[in-house]
């Protein structure tokens, strides 16, 4: 219980002012001065934001480090937003990308927070994979006495729901690490409950004597913790093209975006959030089968709700409102998980009928999420506008054809003219070297947008850096997605080199690992004289035979054990040489 | 490329510098970027047997999608005679399902196409090919193309030599160059050869002008249609069935181009006698002859059939006799019946069977819920004994089959649809392969034909001519390739949907056709021919073949050879918008 003295002579106020302060601070309530504390702190972090450690209050402020693991840029916004709040509170945050966090610095931390997002099929984001395989290793540090808190960030959808939140927060307690917040795992629409996570743990963090003098938290930026860092806009499509032949298996959407006005202001690496709508005829199917005819709700479905994404939260939802004595049993028996794989919302209302009323229908959807599309132009080069490459995402399970949301949004239902909202999304962690720089880039599939982008950006500022592309897909007649650009980038020195992998018009299947194993004494060379190397595309099983790939071509090129090309790798992802934009 | 008077064409000079076909082949046809070569490279290709092609099919889609056009290579087999053995055919059958579309081409020149095989398939393919010892060396270019034979071997002793000569022509004017075995087939460079100047004992550093064809051909089948060989060679046959020798046929050709007279189709003239022990010297004379005198100037006049109008059969006969060492004897009477095929089976003289298959438009496939060709051959490609046969017509003929395997062979033949019934006019037509492949195509003609057949036939029946044989050949462009100028009625591609039709050409292949009405569409085809079969099946004489009737008749003046063949045209205004 600290008792208020009054303001010191020496304080930076004149000797009146000094006078005005006690005789207002003096008298004031434990309240009235937590709210002051919180106001000063409050004023400095929303006009600088670094300044606020200069308007801490009365004590020392207290350390606390905020590591994130974040792919596409939710969990790190957090990890900013938390520090933010924390500054107010008289903390001082440090915050640190997993990708670059030193395990053995965690043993002096006093508190943590880690905020975690899961990728791949319950992988770590790209970035932080290295560290969070040290953390679950032998070797990680004991943190013993260390007060911790997750954050975990997921998709509903998955399998492994938050399984890399789950798993860091288990073993931070294993590792002698005091819980002094419980975990919290968040679904795509993660704002509210993150923001509350975000209060509540700072509150638990705080450390005894901030903790009586209860210090409420202003909130200057107006905004919801998690609101984004730039806003939703409406684009007109301009251009709609099947980059595919007509005898290929597959569409893939080459669409050209132009805006009233400028477009958002993005750099090579950035991503576009678009906005999609749901099939009507999956709609009305889907309400036929629940038996409800609701004009608002099928309109809300349609424009604003995820009503495809079955996950076992929905199952046991379902069970709750309808006592559906099968899906209860199916529940009982652990075999929700295994049934949804495959399956979506409308299956359940199908395989198990009953009659809803619109309420309940609708307390089975969360709300529809924006899908990402790495943007495949450069301002430099197409001014206004951003061009996305959507693969159409089709396939067939439990006897039904299947349609991915938005690409078939954009694939089926946007046409030339047609308006969408979209957002930039910023990726600081995927952006060009300095001109001069060599660049790799490896990128099969859609996984080329962006290196469409570097090349016309690289081309437009005359970037004396040599470029280097590897591109792979099904078939060379068939499949070669923008072939007419690549062949002027050679021509014009735009590309230095491509390496082409086909897999389905040869009888040797031929992915780009294998080229870069081909050419691996090159790509070595480069990597040694400094050149980037960029990976982007399909995460599941691409992005980590790349890497194995490249590991082994370290090994050989180099005469280095397995380890030492690990290590090889290792130090180019340390340096921010090894770049991956992995989905 | 423009031909300007008096200079070498392009194509000469590239020939000259391509360092005997190589030139940039190797380079380009390892470049990964683009399905296709340059433009020097794709004349080079035809002297190894290929075509650049792309999808036409595709054309309209593909820069939308910022893609090159949808290049695929067609791969031609060189084939002496179109005889093939069962395990040739399903080698053959491997590389088309695997790089090809799933089908065969069977050409009017008895051998095989392959299309669309991708430019980084074409070494394997042309591997796979090779290891059956089939190749594809000057299947196209400047040079001796395919040989041709009398396709029906019943006949054995006849037919089994009219087949060696085929084979020895084709290995006798067989490019020497290394480069094929180089390039597509990873054989070890021949130091220097490209230098040497002693590669081509025949053809030299610029081969000839211009193709060439040979053909042999025993009466009284003219199937091979000699007469429209650059050189062709009629069996004379004794008394007693012994070969006394061979007519020589000089000159023939087909290719011509619309709204350009001084370009016109040929029927061969036949020019002597020789006999078998003369023969290669005789042909070596005129193939060299055609070398020397060939214009290499204009690649429209550099066919063996006007080097010999612009020099007169007298000075040419005299040239053969200097350079063979031996002039040409008088030629003989010899008499031709049709250039058709025999439909079914035939026993030859050593007691062995030959069963004559019709394939329409020589098109090898297995059509979705129709016939299963490409498989149907499989299979008696897997039993079969004897040889298989590919005859001028595009048909096949499963031959030398002991009586005990008829049964099977036949049973799989029906099962297959291979032994379809198809009416009198179909059995006796050939269409070119025009789009979506050929690049000159204006029109389509393997496509269209079948369905224009299938009306036509309505109104043949309608006259009660449901079985007359009359001849029946459409091209996609004035080129050719069908040789329809020798069939009694003959559609030439114009533009898209459009058609000229000829009219009067002889049964047996003797004599041209000539134009009847410019531009039809598919109605006005339909709606020229139907009065012309009604007064046909109405006024003929007993006996009277079709285009004999219409040269009577007078639709059309007679054509006596290419240079009147433009003469004489009576074409009532261009029929039918
Ligand atoms: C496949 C075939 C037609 C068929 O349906 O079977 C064919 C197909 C083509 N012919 Fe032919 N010709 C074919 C027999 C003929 C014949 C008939 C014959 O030789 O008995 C002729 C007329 C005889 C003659 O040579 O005069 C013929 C006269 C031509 C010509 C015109 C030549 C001329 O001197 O005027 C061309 C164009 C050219 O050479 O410039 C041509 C060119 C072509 C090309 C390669 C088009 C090109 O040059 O780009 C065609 C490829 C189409 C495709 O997609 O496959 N083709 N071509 C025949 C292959 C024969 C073989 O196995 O070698
Ligand atoms: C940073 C980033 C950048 C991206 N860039 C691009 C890009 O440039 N181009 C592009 O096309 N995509 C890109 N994506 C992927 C894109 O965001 C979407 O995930 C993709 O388009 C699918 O979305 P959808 O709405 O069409 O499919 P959804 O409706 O979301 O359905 C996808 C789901 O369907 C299920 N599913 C899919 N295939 C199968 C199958 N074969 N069997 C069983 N279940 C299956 C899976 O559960 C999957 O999660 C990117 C993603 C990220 C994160
Ligand atoms: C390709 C892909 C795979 C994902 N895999 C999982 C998963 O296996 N489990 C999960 O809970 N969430 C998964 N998610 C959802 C992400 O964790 C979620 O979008 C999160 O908000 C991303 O946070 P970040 O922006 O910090 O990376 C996946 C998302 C994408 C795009
Ligand atoms: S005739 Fe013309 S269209 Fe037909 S294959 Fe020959 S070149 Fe092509």
């Amino acid at each position: 219980m600290s008792v208020f003295s009054s303001i010191p002579k020496t304080a930076p106020f004149s000797e009146e002012d000094v006078d005005l302060l006690n005789r207002v601070v003096g008298p004031a309530t434990a309240v009235q001065r937590a709210w002051l504390a919180g106001f000063l702190a409050g004023v400095e972090a929303a006009n600088s934001g670094e300044a606020v450690h200069a308007a801490a209050p009365p004590r020392a402020a207290e350390p606390l480090t905020i590591v994130y693991a974040s792919e596409s840029g939710n969990s790190e916004k957090l990890a900013a937003d938390m520090a933010k709040a924390a500054r107010k509170l008289g903390f001082k945050p440090a915050v640190v990308d997993m990708a670059e966090l030193e395990l053995s610095t965690l043993t002096k931390a006093k508190r943590l927070v880690v905020i975690a997002a899961t990728w791949g099929e319950g992988d770590p984001p790209a970035r932080a994979v290295r560290v969070y395989n040290e953390l679950m290793g032998e070797g990680a540090p004991r943190l013993d006495g260390v007060e911790f808190g997750v954050l975990a960030l997921g998709d509903t959808a998955y399998a492994d729901f938050c399984g890399v939140g789950k798993k860091i927060d288990e073993r931070l307690e294993a590792l002698g690490g005091k819980r002094v917040a419980t975990r919290v795992d968040c679904d795509l629409d993660f704002a509210e409950p993150a923001g509350q996570w975000i209060d509540g743990a700072l509150k638990a963090l705080a450390p005894a004597g901030l903790n009586q003098a209860k210090v409420i938290s202003v909130d200057f930026s107006g905004k919801p913790h998690a609101a984004a860092n730039t806003d939703i806009v409406e684009a007109e499509v301009i251009e709609h093209v099947n980059l595919n032949s007509s005898r290929s298996g597959k569409e893939t959407i080459h669409l050209a975006l132009g805006f009233d006005g400028a477009a958002p202001a993005y750099e090579p690496g950035a991503s576009l959030d678009l906005y999609p709508e749901n099939d009507p005829a999956y709609v009305d199917e889907f309400l036929k089968l629940a038996g409800v005819t609701d004009d608002a709700l099928r309109h809300e479905f349609l424009t604003a709700r995820d009503v495809t994404t079955l996950s076992v939260k929905a199952i046991e939802n379902y069970a709750a409102a309808t006592g559906h004595q099968y899906v209860k049993k199916l529940i009982a028996d652990g075999e929700a998980r295994d049934w949804v794989n495959g399956r979506q919302l409308i299956d359940l209302v199908g395989t198990f009928p009953i009659s809803l009323d619109a309420e309940r229908l609708r307390a089975l959807t969360r709300p529809l999420a924006p899908r990402a599309y790495s943007i495949a132009s450069s301002r430099k080069d197409v001014g206004e506008e951003a061009h996305l490459l959507v693969s159409a995402v089709r396939y067939g399970s439990h006897g039904r054809d299947r349609k991915g949301v938005a690409s078939n949004y954009v694939a089926e239902r946007l046409r030339r003219g047609a308006r969408v909202r979209v957002k930039l999304k910023p990726n600081k962690h995927f952006g060009l070297p300095l001109p001069d720089k060599d660049i790799i880039m490896v990128g099969p599939g859609t996984g080329v947008a962006p290196f469409r982008a570097f090349v016309q950006e690289r081309r437009a500022i005359g970037a004396t850096g040599k470029n280097w592309l590897f591109f792979g897909d099904r078939a060379f007649r068939d499949d070669f997605l923008y072939q007419l650009d690549w062949q002027d980038a050679l021509k014009d020195g735009a590309l230095a080199r491509m390496d082409l992998a086909f897999s389905r018009d040869r009888l040797d299947k031929v992915y780009v690992q294998h080229k870069i194993w081909e050419q691996r004494k090159d790509v070595v060379d480069w990597l040694e004289n400094g050149a980037h190397f960029y990976v982007c595309g399909d995460a599941k099983s691409m992005a980590k035979d790349v890497q194995a790939t490249l590991a082994k071509a370290y090994a050989d090129v180099k005469g280095l054990s397995a380890e030492g090309a690990e290590q090889a790798v290792a130090a180019l992802e340390r340096d921010k040489r090894y770049l991956q934009d992995v989905y | 490329m423009a031909d300007k008077k008096n200079e070498l064409t392009a194509m000469e000079h590239l020939k000259a510098r391509s360092r005997y076909l190589r030139g940039d082949l190797a380079a380009d046809m390892a470049d990964p970027m683009t399905g296709g070569v340059s433009e020097d490279s794709q004349q080079l290709l035809k002297f190894h047997g290929m075509y650049l092609q792309d999808d036409r099919d595709l054309r309209p889609e593909r820069a939308k999608k910022k893609m090159e056009k949808a290049f695929g290579f067609m791969i031609r087999i060189r084939l002496p005679g179109g005889v093939i053995t069962p395990k040739q055919w399903l080698a053959l059958d491997d590389v088309a399902r695997t790089y090809a579309g799933d089908t065969l081409r069977l050409t009017t020149r008895q051998t095989f196409q392959l299309h669309g095989v991708l430019k980084f398939n074409v070494k394997t393919a042309l591997k796979a090919i090779n290891a059956v010892a089939l190749d594809t060396i000057a299947a196209c270019g400047d040079d001796n193309r395919g040989v041709m034979a009398v396709a029906n071997p019943h006949q054995s002793k006849i037919h089994a030599l009219a087949y060696e000569l085929a084979n020895r022509a084709s290995a006798h004017f067989k490019p020497q160059t290394h480069a094929y075995y180089e390039i597509f087939l990873d054989g070890e460079k021949v130091a220097g050869e490209g230098e040497r100047d002693d590669v081509e004992p025949i053809y030299g550093k610029t081969y000839l002008p211009r193709k060439f064809k040979i053909g042999f051909a025993v009466p009284p089948s003219n199937d091979i249609d000699v007469f429209a060989q650059d050189l062709g060679f009629i069996a004379i046959v004794g008394k007693k069935g012994e070969i006394e020798g061979w007519n020589v046929a000089v000159g023939g050709g087909m290719g011509m181009t619309h709204g350009e007279p001084e370009t016109y189709p040929r029927t061969g003239d036949v020019l002597g006698f020789c006999r078998t022990e003369d023969l290669m010297k005789v042909a070596e004379a005129v193939v060299t002859i055609q070398r020397d005198w060939g214009d290499r100037t204009n690649r429209k006049h550099a066919r063996l059939k006007y080097t010999l109008d612009d020099n007169g059969a007298d000075k040419f006969r005299a040239e053969i006799a200097r350079r063979a060492g031996k002039p040409l004897e008088k030629a003989r009477p010899y008499a031709f019946t049709s250039n058709g095929d025999r439909y079914g089976w035939t026993q030859g003289e050593n007691g062995k069977y030959h069963l004559t298959l019709f394939v329409e438009n020589g098109r090898l496939r297995d059509f979705p819920g129709g016939p299963q060709l490409m498989t149907g051959m499989r299979r008696i490609a897997e039993v079969h004994e004897g040889e298989i046969r590919i005859t001028p017509n595009q048909n096949l003929i499963i031959a030398n089959v002991a009586d005990d395997q008829r049964a099977d062979i036949e049973k799989l033949a029906a099962e297959h649809g291979l032994a379809g019934q198809a009416g009198a006019l179909r059995r006796n037509a050939m269409a070119c392969v025009a789009l979506p492949t050929c690049g000159l195509a204006l029109a389509e003609s393997e496509r269209y034909l079948p369905s224009l057949i299938t009306k036509l036939e309505e109104r043949l029946a309608a006259h009660g001519l449901a079985n007359e044989d009359i001849t029946l050949r459409m091209t996609g462009c004035p080129n050719g390739c069908a040789r329809p100028y020798i069939a009694e009625i003959a559609l030439v591609g114009k533009g898209p949907g459009r058609y000229n039709l000829y009219l009067g050409a002889a049964f047996d292949g003797s004599r041209l056709n000539k134009l009847y009405a410019e531009d039809l569409d598919d109605a006005g085809i339909v709606a020229a021919l139907d009065p012309i079969f009604a007064a046909y099946a109405a006024k003929r004489e007993k006996g009277e073949h079709f285009g004999d009737f219409c040269v009577r008749a007078g639709y059309v003046a007679k054509t006596v050879n290419g240079l009147d063949f433009h003469a004489n045209v009576r074409v009532p205004a261009a029929a039918a918008g």
